[in-house]
C-alpha cells in the first residue's frame, strides 16, 4: 500500500475540506421532519436486532390505534415483503422500502416513501428499520422518536454489546419477556444497563405474545 | 455494514473535488471520526481500498483521527469528558450519557463527527 511516486515536495498539496459525510442525510432528515410536523404527524423509527419483534410490535400497536387515529407503516425489509404483507392485512397504508445495501434506511428513502402516501389525516407513521443494531444509529430519518426493540432472547449482555444504539434512543422496549425465565435473563438488569448508558430514557418491558406492556408503549408514543 | 456507505461517500466527495480541480492523483485522505460513532476502522479501510481501485484515489492512504466525546449536563452544568462504563466487562471502553458529576442525563456535545478533514494530492 506504500506510495512510491517520485515527486518533489512542492508538488504535493494539502487542502482542508472539512466536509461532513453525514450532513447530506441529516439535511434530508430535517426536511422529512418539517414535512411531518407540518401535517401533525409523529414519525417513529423502530430499530433493533433481527427478530427482536419490531414487526410484531408495530402490528400490535397498529391494531390498538388504527380505529382512533390515522396510522401508516414504512417497512424497511431488506429482502422479502412478508413483513409488509402482515401489516397491510390490517388495511392501513404500508410502504415497503427496499435498501440497496440491506444495511439501514436513510432519510432519502424515507422521503421517497413519504411521497407515496396521502399524509392528510395521519397521526403516526411507524418506520421499521433494518434489523441491525449498529448501522441505523448514524442515519437519522426525520422521525420524532427512535425506539429500540431488544428481546430477552438476545441474552443478558446485549445492551453492553451495542451501546451506541441506545445513546440516540428515546424509548427502549424489552420484548419477549414471556421468555425471560426460560432464557435465564433478568429484565430488570437489562433495563438497568440501559439506564446506565442514558439515565433519562424510558424502558418498557413487553410481551407481544401475551399483550403486556403494549398500552404503555402506545401511550408513551402518543405523548411524544 | 455502514462502513461501506461511509467509504462510498468519502470516495464520491473526493473524486468530485478532484475532477473539479483537475487533480489526477490523491495521496491521502484524513478523516475525523467521533468516539460516539460506531465506525469499525478496519472495515472502513477495507471498503475504501476496494472502492478506490482504478480511480484517482487508488493506493491513497486513509488516515483516521478520533474526536473524543464530550458532554454537557443541563442539571449541574458539568462540561467535559463523558463518564465511561467501567465495569461493563466489554472489550472496549463504553461511553455513557450519564453525567460524571451528578449522575443525571447529560447531552453529547462532541463525538458524533464523521468528516473529511484534509486531502493530500499531487498536482
Ligand atoms: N415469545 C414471543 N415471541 C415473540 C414476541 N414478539 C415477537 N415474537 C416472535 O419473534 C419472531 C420475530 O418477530 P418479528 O416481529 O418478525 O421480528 P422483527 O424484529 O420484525 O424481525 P426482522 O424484521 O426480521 O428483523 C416471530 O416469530 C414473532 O412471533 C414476544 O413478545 N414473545
Ligand atoms: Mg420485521
Ligand atoms: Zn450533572
Amino acid at each position: 500500500m506504500i506510495q512510491t511516486i517520485e515527486a518533489s515536495p512542492d508538488e504535493i498539496y494539502d487542502i482542508e475540506l472539512e466536509h461532513s459525510l453525514l450532513e447530506a442525510n441529516a439535511r434530508l432528515a430535517k426536511e422529512n421532519r418539517i414535512l411531518l410536523d407540518g401535517h401533525g404527524i409523529t414519525g417513529i423509527d423502530i430499530m433493533g436486532a433481527i427478530g427482536s419483534g419490531k414487526t410484531t410490535l408495530i402490528g400490535r400497536l397498529v391494531a390498538k390505534l388504527k380505529d382512533r387515529l390515522g396510522v401508516a407503516v414504512f417497512n424497511g425489509d431488506a429482502t422479502t415483503s412478508s413483513d409488509a404483507d402482515l401489516i397491510a392485512a390490517q388495511k392501513v397504508p404500508v410502504v415497503q422500502i427496499a435498501t440497496v445495501n440491506g444495511c439501514h434506511l436513510d432519510a432519502n428513502l424515507v422521503a421517497k416513501a413519504l411521497r407515496k402516501i396521502d399524509l392528510d389525516g395521519l397521526r403516526l407513521i411507524f418506520i421499521e428499520n433494518i434489523g441491525n443494531l449498529i448501522c441505523p444509529a448514524e442515519f437519522p430519518l426525520g422521525s420524532k422518536a427512535r425506539v429500540v426493540v431488544v428481546s430477552v432472547t438476545e441474552g443478558q449482555y446485549m445492551v453492553r454489546k451495542h451501546p451506541h444504539m441506545f445513546l440516540g434512543a428515546h424509548l427502549v422496549v424489552i420484548n419477549k419477556v414471556d421468555l425471560a425465565e426460560a432464557m435465564n435473563v433478568s429484565v430488570a438488569q437489562l433495563a438497568e444497563d440501559v439506564r446506565i448508558l442514558k439515565p433519562d430514557i424510558k424502558v418498557i418491558p413487553t410481551s407481544c405474545k401475551a399483550g403486556t406492556g403494549l398500552d404503555e408503549v402506545a401511550a408513551e408514543l402518543l405523548a411524544i | 455494514m455502514h462502513e461501506f456507505s461511509i467509504a462510498s461517500s468519502i470516495v464520491e466527495s473526493v473524486l468530485e473535488f478532484a475532477a473539479k480541480n483537475k487533480i489526477e492523483k490523491i495521496l491521502e485522505v484524513r478523516l475525523l471520526v467521533g468516539e460516539l460513532m460506531a465506525v469499525e476502522w478496519e472495515q472502513l479501510r477495507f471498503c475504501y481500498g476496494a472502492i478506490t481501485r482504478e480511480t484517482a484515489m487508488e493506493n491513497s492512504s486513509l488516515e483516521i483521527e478520533q474526536v473524543e466525546a464530550a458532554v454537557s449536563c443541563p442539571y449541574c452544568s458539568y462540561r467535559g469528558r463523558p463518564k465511561y462504563w467501567e465495569d461493563a466487562l466489554a472489550a472496549f471502553p463504553i461511553v455513557t450519557l450519564q453525567c460524571p458529576q451528578c449522575g443525571m442525563a447529560a447531552e453529547s456535545t462532541q463525538g458524533k463527527e464523521c468528516a473529511i478533514k484534509t486531502i493530500r494530492y499531487m498536482a
